[in-house]
């Protein structure tokens, strides 16, 4: 099981805020669409996920509602708020910034 | 973007704040949701319910864990945190109710009594005088010498109004006392007559009607006055109605113009019911003086500034009254008014702050003794809680928290104990200024929550260095336990106890002190018996008695009416009732012996009596002879003196035939001593009895006394002498005071300040033997195997006691020789409260050492007694 600290710092919460940029989705499918979307090289513990969510939200980032769910009982969807869309913006960006520098780094070759 | 930010943030936090169960039930149902959804989507991909269930729960990575991590993101941890201690040290003060009830009262008596004093310090000495801008406001006096300012005179009032260039506004204040009519029955009330500029220099407003305009000021115009709410209340109904009705002052009638606002019955230190307009005609002479002048700076003008301006018009009016007025040094002098209405309270008030500062901390140091105790006795419980992980900070903090909460519970007692010690103050310091200023408002509110946390502070520094000091898991073992604990910490809570005497002790000698001047004071003797007698101020109104003639006929009528009385034995009239209203003081040159020049004549209080006046009193006549009916207006001025007087200014000569100069005025005829009677105290009991007695027929005075001894029945008595002054004149006010009555308010002061001090010695002394006994009773406990074994061996009960008492009585020793120390650094500033009494009296010194170590004693043989009484078999085999 991979620990959030394997994922470069802050990279969860782009990777989250990114995926509600699509949807409102409750915590259980972000879990799912992380997976999938990364063809399961990110291997995302469930068990920081929920405290994620949990920060982005007290943040103000992403907001939380209540909606009955398809089976009938009510489930917690988070969706991005406009100071997410933002920090989404910003966020994307330095992770353009950083891969293109490690990336650049990784491409020199040796003599 | 900060701001927005805060808006999605906030009502997040208050909501996880305050609606905790619900975000809680949130967070359970959510966690929940992932499970059920997560078992079966691996029920769907094959797996067994069982099996999916267990998966699901280790991918989630337990959910308490869970709980936990998601609780951390929402910032409020510390916050929690701090609450659930304060709810545990809550539940432990409540296991322990003695140990909590003796300390939240012992913290709480001085946290309140030190918040009482501190509202009063406030009040009197930190805050603004309550008048706009009134670090602007100053009082103008004369001055010729250091210490040495009077009054104005109408010409100086004049002649600062016409020339003076530094202020807004100038007027003055005649402080005095009318009789009242036209409204019920005549009653004799307090009066401030005032210019308009005295109302506009202070900046106060009208409640109803208006206040004085330069036009009443003008001689000739109609007489009008502003009443106070109080008196508007009582004799005319109400603020609204009284404007326009008339009220009768001294036989004059004025209409009420206006009303001040409730709570304004004084103003720049005069406290009068009515402030009639003073209308000031031009004179023909500088003095007579009497007039307190008040003017508001211009802004930026300094007080520098305006002494000169001032100094400027003493010079150029001098000339120009220089055969009425020969003092060339004096000057025209402003003061800020609030150095004038202060005064000396700072003393007074100093006095206070100091006793209740060493109460305060005595407190402390005893809420430390018992921390300490407390703490030594969950060593064990603390153990346990190291040994199953609790880091040393959390264990620190555990312990700080129960200090503080100790302290807020304190705090809130104190808060009671505070608002009822401002009640008293009133009756404590009758004399303090700006006392209806003085209350429990935020601002002392706020103190007494800094003096919470300070205490808090100081009281859990030695509970927090042992458990800081505390080896981890040492003490789970009894016996380590019992030897260790601490050698030092039982050297920290006799350090308290130490400290407890040294502070104790001061306060102790000062009462002593205190208590011993107060009783030579009482021993002084006043001059008179004042047994039977009574007396009756009276003021004669200038609309009926316009001149000296009128007056002295009143005056020599109402004696020979008196002294017909059944029952009256002697009877007179004087312008000054011992033992302190001084009345008149006069400057006087020795002819045989005069001042050089340049510098101040002597003074002497100058009393005008009829020659009844001296039987009245019981004063005996020693020299010479007393006034005769030869002594009028019209023949050479002459004077009786007091022995104390004879004994000052013409030591070893012959007194009688000598003459002086009065009052500065040498063109008029030289006064003559013609008689020496025996002592009395005019200006204070701690005062010399010098005294100078003039025939009142050759003084021409409107105000005066009636003195009546009676054959020892006044009650009897006084109703007769009533009928007999109210058929002279049935408009003057009669209210008669019995002169015993007088010599005990003298004493009213130094008694007040004994009884303080004593009470905060008492409550200190109290404290350090609670102290002490606590610390030896906990001696006790700990040793309690030990003397089990020494009494086992053969020792006596008697022995053993001493044992204990000997112990104790080091540290008590230790703090009342710390606490002389103190106290010698520390009484000087008590000299001046003192009478014929030296800081360093050898009495007040061994008594309040001796009585402090009394109380140690005692406070240390109980718990040695009870050493004694130890069963030894008992004692050996428990624990």
């Amino acid at each position: 099981m991979s620990k959030p600290t394997d994922l470069v710092q802050g990279t969860l919460d782009l990777l989250i805020l990114k995926i509600l940029a699509f949807e409102p989705q409750n915590g259980w499918a972000v879990g799912q669409r992380l997976k999938q979307l990364s063809s399961d090289v990110l291997q995302v513990s469930e068990g920081s996920l929920y405290p994620a969510l949990h920060k982005l939200e007290q943040e103000g980032w992403i907001s939380a509602e209540w909606r009955p769910s398809e089976n009938n009982r009510r489930a917690k969807f988070y969706s991005l708020t406009r100071l997410g869309r933002r920090q989404l913006a910003r966020e994307t960006e330095s992770w353009r910034r950083l891969s293109h520098a490690i990336s650049a780094v990784v491409r020199l070759r040796e003599v | 973007m900060r701001l927005e930010h805060w808006l999605y943030k906030l009502p997040l936090r208050l909501r996880s704040l305050f609606h905790r169960g619900e975000v809680e039930n949130e967070l359970d149902e959510e966690l929940r949701d992932h499970l059920e959804r997560d078992i079966a989507q691996r029920v769907r991909l094959g797996a067994s319910p069982a099996e999916a269930e267990r998966a699901a729960r280790i991918a989630l990575g337990g959910v308490e864990q869970q709980k936990e991590e998601v609780r951390d993101t929402r910032g409020l941890r510390p916050l929690e945190n701090f609450v659930a201690d304060i709810r545990y040290s809550l539940r432990a003060l409540r296991r322990n109710p003695g140990f909590t009830a003796a300390a939240v009262l012992v913290l709480g008596l001085g946290l309140g009594a030190s918040t009482a004093v501190f509202s009063v310090l406030d009040a009197v000495l930190f805050s603004e005088l309550p008048y706009p801008d009134a670090a602007r406001l100053v009082r103008v006096y004369q001055k010729n010498g250091p210490g040495n300012f009077w009054t104005l005179s109408v010409v100086d009032v004049q002649a600062i109004a016409e020339q003076q260039r530094s202020f807004d506004a100038f007027g003055v204040a005649r402080w005095s006392s009318a009789s009242l009519s036209g409204a019920g029955a005549p009653e004799q009330v307090a009066i401030g007559g005032v210019t308009a500029g005295f109302f506009t220099a202070l900046g106060v407003t009208a409640a109803e009607g208006r206040l004085l305009e330069p036009r009443d000021d003008t001689p000739g115009a109609p007489a009008v006055v502003v009443l106070s709410h109080a008196l508007a209340e009582r004799a005319l109904g109400g603020a609204a109605k009284a404007v326009g009705r008339s009220v009768t002052l001294d036989g004059v009638s004025h209409t009420v113009v206006g009303v001040l606002p409730p709570k304004r019955n004084e103003l720049a230190g005069i406290t009068a019911d009515a402030w009639p307009a003073l209308q000031l005609t031009r004179p023909p002479r500088r003095g007579p003086f009497g007039l307190r002048g008040y003017g508001r700076l211009k802004p930026g003008v300094s007080i520098e500034a305006a002494e000169r301006d001032l100094a400027g018009i003493s010079e150029r009016i001098f000339p120009i009254w220089a055969s009425s007025f020969q003092d060339k040094t004096a000057r025209l002098f402003p003061v800020s008014l609030r150095t004038t209405i202060i005064g000396n309270a700072d003393r007074s008030v100093g006095f206070f702050a100091g006793a209740v500062a060493l109460v305060l901390l005595i407190a402390i140091a005893n809420v430390g003794t018992l921390m300490l105790v407390r703490t030594s006795e969950r060593e064990q419980e603390l153990s346990v809680r190291a040994a199953l992980g609790a880091a040393r900070p959390r264990l620190a903090r555990l312990v700080a928290t129960e200090c503080l909460t100790l302290a807020l519970l304190a705090g809130v007692a104190g808060l009671g104990i505070a608002a009822a010690g401002i009640s008293l103050v009133g009756s404590f310091a009758p004399n303090l200024p700006r006392q209806a200023e003085v209350g429990l408002d935020a601002r002392a509110v706020g103190f007494l929550g800094l003096a919470a946390l300070f205490s808090a502070l100081l009281v859990s520094l030695s509970p927090l260095a042992q458990v800081l000091r505390r080896g981890t898991a040492a003490s789970l073992v009894p016996d380590a336990r019992r030897a260790g604990t601490s050698r030092s910490s039982n050297r920290t809570r006799a350090a308290f106890v130490i400290v407890e005497f040294a502070l104790a002790l001061p306060l102790l000698l000062g009462s002593g002190l205190l208590l011993k001047s107060f009783l030579q004071l009482q021993q002084v003797d006043p001059g008179f018996n004042p047994e039977g007698v009574g007396s009756v101020d009276i003021g004669l109104p200038v609309a009926r008695y316009p001149n000296d003639t009128t007056r002295l006929r009143f005056w020599e009528q109402l004696v020979e009416r008196v002294q017909r009385v059944p029952g009256v034995v002697a009877t007179g009239i004087t312008t000054s009732l011992p033992p302190d209203n001084g009345g008149d003081v006069n400057n006087f040159d020795l002819v045989a012996h005069p001042v050089a020049d340049g510098t101040n004549q002597p003074v002497a209080p100058w009393v005008w009596v009829t020659n009844g006046f001296f039987d009245a009193l019981g004063v005996e006549l020693v020299d010479g002879r007393l006034f005769t009916i030869a002594d009028s207006g019209s023949a050479p001025p002459v004077i009786v003196v007091s022995r104390a007087w004879a004994a000052r200014y013409f030591p070893g000569e012959p007194v009688l035939g000598q003459q002086l100069i009065e009052g500065g005025c040498t063109s008029c005829p030289r006064t003559t001593v013609v008689g020496v009677v025996g002592d009395v105290h005019y200006l204070g009991l701690e005062t010399r009895a010098e005294g100078v007695y003039a025939p009142l027929a050759q003084g021409g005075i409107r105000s005066g006394a009636l003195l009546v001894r009676t054959n020892g029945a006044p009650g009897r008595v006084f109703p007769a002498v009533r009928a007999q002054f109210s058929a002279l004149d049935p408009e003057l006010p009669f209210a008669q005071e019995p002169l015993s009555d007088r010599l005990d308010a003298s004493l009213a002061d130094p008694r007040r300040y004994t009884a303080v001090l004593s009470a905060f010695a008492g409550v200190a002394v109290l404290l350090a033997a609670l102290g002490i006994f606590g610390l030896m009773s906990y001696v006790v406990r700990q040793r309690r195997r030990e003397i089990g074994v020494r009494i086992a061996l053969g020792a006596q009960p008697k022995a053993v006691t001493r044992m204990i008492v000997v112990r104790g009585m080091r540290y008590a020793l230790a703090g009342t020789a710390i606490g002389l120390v103190l106290a010698a650094l520390q009484m000087r500033w008590l000299r001046s409260m003192l009478f014929q009494v030296a800081p360093t009296d050898p009495v007040a010194l061994a008594g309040g050492a001796g009585v402090l170590l009394l109380a140690g004693f005692l406070a240390c043989w109980l718990p040695g007694r009870r050493a004694a009484r130890i069963k030894a078999l008992e004692a050996i085999s428990t624990e």
